[in-house]
């Protein structure tokens, strides 16, 4: 059988579109509900079963479901294998339920059994492992790697890294773990597993791709300079440092704090250069009107920028320790899960264009791929869900937690009328007849892609 | 054993050159059964694939330095060529194609419309015709969408930028349709 040239489109993506947004809006409603920080303490049960919630069910989901078919584009060949997503999928679902069950045990909201967090780790570990064979596997094949792909392999090696930390930390918590290397890891290397998941898995693979993504659909054109280069390479350092000297630091019963401030300053070069390539991808731009997915980008970007200020300002006063909360969320929802809303509205309809109307392309009259979304109607609900995530941001700033609360709440109801939004562009609801479905086109499934051959 | 021609395109590509012309015009003076050795500053991708849909197959090395040697053995060579490179061929050969019959710059265009646009001016040409377009980058998706119609082309950036990428397409006939 012959290789396919070009890239396929991912059979499982929309799957893990979906488990995302079913996760992000669990996480949402048990905020606004007040389950976890700021009701209960940063480190407790409650607050880790919603932060996993967040970072594993809506994150990394989202992150892996835009890899699966992202990297065939990167690299202009074929994915490794089309169906192995699905069991990794499933795995992570029930490795992330079990450890949710985990921590509501030590919470004491359900009866204690110790094996739990063993079987969260196992299941977790098998799927991850597997999602990153596939990508990894993807990626062998294009040898040597563009700089994007670089990028991602970076991306992928960290989340290999914070899982091996999530896994000495859930062994430890279900008291498997008797080295005392290993306990003074779980005691003093939780900023370390927080950096390699969110810094070098979610931001550093968002960076790369976003190089990508955004001078795609803006036609502006492609970094690949120095400036990229150095931006990976300072990156890089950034993480090596934070996690691999923080890790052997903090195993010999050392706080990493010096060296989170060294890895820091590489990291904050890293995002300075960032910034001035995202400057000149929207200035540099063909087309002066650009479509909601870039103009939101530029306002998750915006958070980007205000949370490595607000994270420098509040190291140097002393006032991290109290704004971490504040930091670490401003960072999720107004950085990465901003751009991810932005993106997931471009990447549904674009996959959704192409299943359903790239085998009739110049046979018949088909839609564009704006045809399927209506923007005016979707915006309004990224303007609230922005809104209510800086408001949330401060309320924990301040410790305002009835106004956190219900900004959370907000957050819940805007990703929900964007969730709606997706689901009608998946439905082909907003394509006026007698365009939506021409001869020899099938409606698409919500949750997979049919390829046919 | 294959008998092959070398081709040293790393001096071009080291100027800033488009070897793309040179390795045609050594590909179309192969005698029957003759490969190609190609030397270049890189992998060539976009040519394997190309070549693929030209019936070779390839093996390629790098040779230190970013260096890399493709050796390309026309299928026909069943000792070299591993029999995964059968490739689309046509009921006219593999000849020279004709000088494309039309040509359109899409680079100016959000995508998908320069796929939309390339696909429906293949529907306009006869089988056998040739299509030349200008795209901003390298088209992944319209390769699928080529290879499913039963098409054959051959692309390659034209310039050291990547800015341009220029893809020539020859109209086949569907599959099934054939004999």
């Amino acid at each position: 059988m012959m290789a396919m040239p070009g890239a396929t489109l991912s059979r499982w993506t929309l799957a893990y579109f979906a488990a995302a947004v079913v996760s992000l809006l669990l996480a949402e409603g048990l905020m606004a509900a007040g389950f976890g920080y700021p009701s209960a303490g940063i480190r407790a049960p409650e607050t880790l079963a919603v932060v996993h919630c967040v970072t594993i069910g809506w994150m990394s989901l989202l992150m892996l479901g835009a890899l699966f078919q992202f990297v065939p584009v990167l690299i202009a060949g074929p994915i490794h294998d089309n169906d192995l997503p699905l069991p990794a999928l499933v795995l992570i679902l029930l490795g992330l339920l079990t450890l949710i069950a985990s921590f509501l045990q030590l919470a004491g909201l359900l009866p204690p059994a110790r094996a739990t967090f063993l079987i969260a780790t196992v299941l977790l570990g098998a799927g991850f492992t597997l999602a990153l064979w596939v990508l990894g596997r993807t990626l062998a094949g294009a040898w040597p790697l563009n700089l994007p792909a670089q990028f991602v392999a970076v991306g992928l090696a960290s989340v290999a890294a914070t899982a091996a930390f999530g896994i000495i930390f859930t062994l430890g918590f279900g008291g498997w773990a008797g080295s005392p290397a290993l306990a003074r890891l779980h005691a003093l290397g939780v900023p370390l597993h927080i950096i390699a998941g969110l810094g070098g898995w979610l931001s550093f693979t968002a960076i790369g791709v976003s190089h990508r993504l955004l001078a795609m659909f803006m036609l502006s054109p492609e970094l690949e300079g120095a400036s990229v280069r150095w931006t990976f390479r300072l990156g890089c350092l950034a993480l090596a440092i934070i996690i691999g000297v923080g890790a052997v630091v903090a195993a010999a019963g050392h706080d990493p704090g010096w060296v989170l401030a060294l890895g820091g300053l590489a990291g904050l070069g890293c995002l300075g250069l960032y910034g001035r390539d995202a400057v000149q991808l929207y200035r540099k731009r063909l087309r002066p009107l650009i479509e909601l997915n870039s103009r939101m980008a530029a306002i998750a970007l915006l958070h980007l920028a205000a949370a490595a200020i607000l994270i420098t300002f509040c190291t140097l006063s002393g006032l991290l320790g109290r704004s971490v909360g504040a930091l670490v969320f401003l960072s999720c929802f107004g950085w990465l899960s901003g751009l991810g809303l932005a993106k997931l509205y471009k990447i549904v309809a674009f996959v959704t264009w192409l299943e359903c109307y790239g085998p009739v392309l110049g046979k018949t009259a088909t839609p564009r791929v704006q045809d399927l979304v209506v923007e005016p109607r979707a915006v309004k609900w990224f303007w609230l869900y922005f809104a209510a995530v800086d408001v949330a941001t401060l309320c924990l700033f301040f410790g305002l937690v009835h106004g956190f609360r219900t900004a959370a709440a907000t957050m819940c109801l805007a990703t929900a009328g964007i969730a709606l939004e997706l689901v009608r562009t998946r439905r082909l609801s907003n394509v006026k007849e007698p365009l939506r479905l021409p001869q020899g086109v099938r409606e698409p499934r919500l949750l997979f892609t049919v390829i046919a051959n | 054993m294959t008998d092959f021609v070398e081709l040293d395109v790393r001096p071009i590509l080291k100027a800033g050159g488009e070897p793309f012309s040179q390795i045609m015009q050594a590909v179309q003076g192969l005698a029957p059964g003759q490969g190609l050795r190609l030397l270049a500053t890189f992998k060539p991708t976009p040519l394997l694939n190309l070549m693929r849909s030209r019936g070779f197959g390839h093996e390629a090395h790098e040779l230190g330095g970013g260096d890399w040697q493709v050796d390309f053995t026309p299928a026909g060579n069943a000792a070299a060529a591993p029999a995964a490179t059968a490739a689309p061929a046509t009921a006219a050969g593999d000849d020279a194609w004709p000088a494309p019959a039309r040509e359109i710059d899409n680079r100016q265009l959000d995508p998908p419309e320069p796929m939309v646009r390339t696909l429906a001016a293949l529907e306009e040409l006869a089988p056998g015709q040739v299509l030349a377009a200008l795209l901003c980058r390298e088209p992944v998706f319209l390769f699928q969408e080529l290879q499913k119609r039963g098409h054959s082309w051959r692309g390659a950036f034209e310039d050291a930028g990547k800015t341009t990428y220029r893809v020539l397409i020859r109209v086949g006939t569907p599959p099934g349709a054939a004999a």
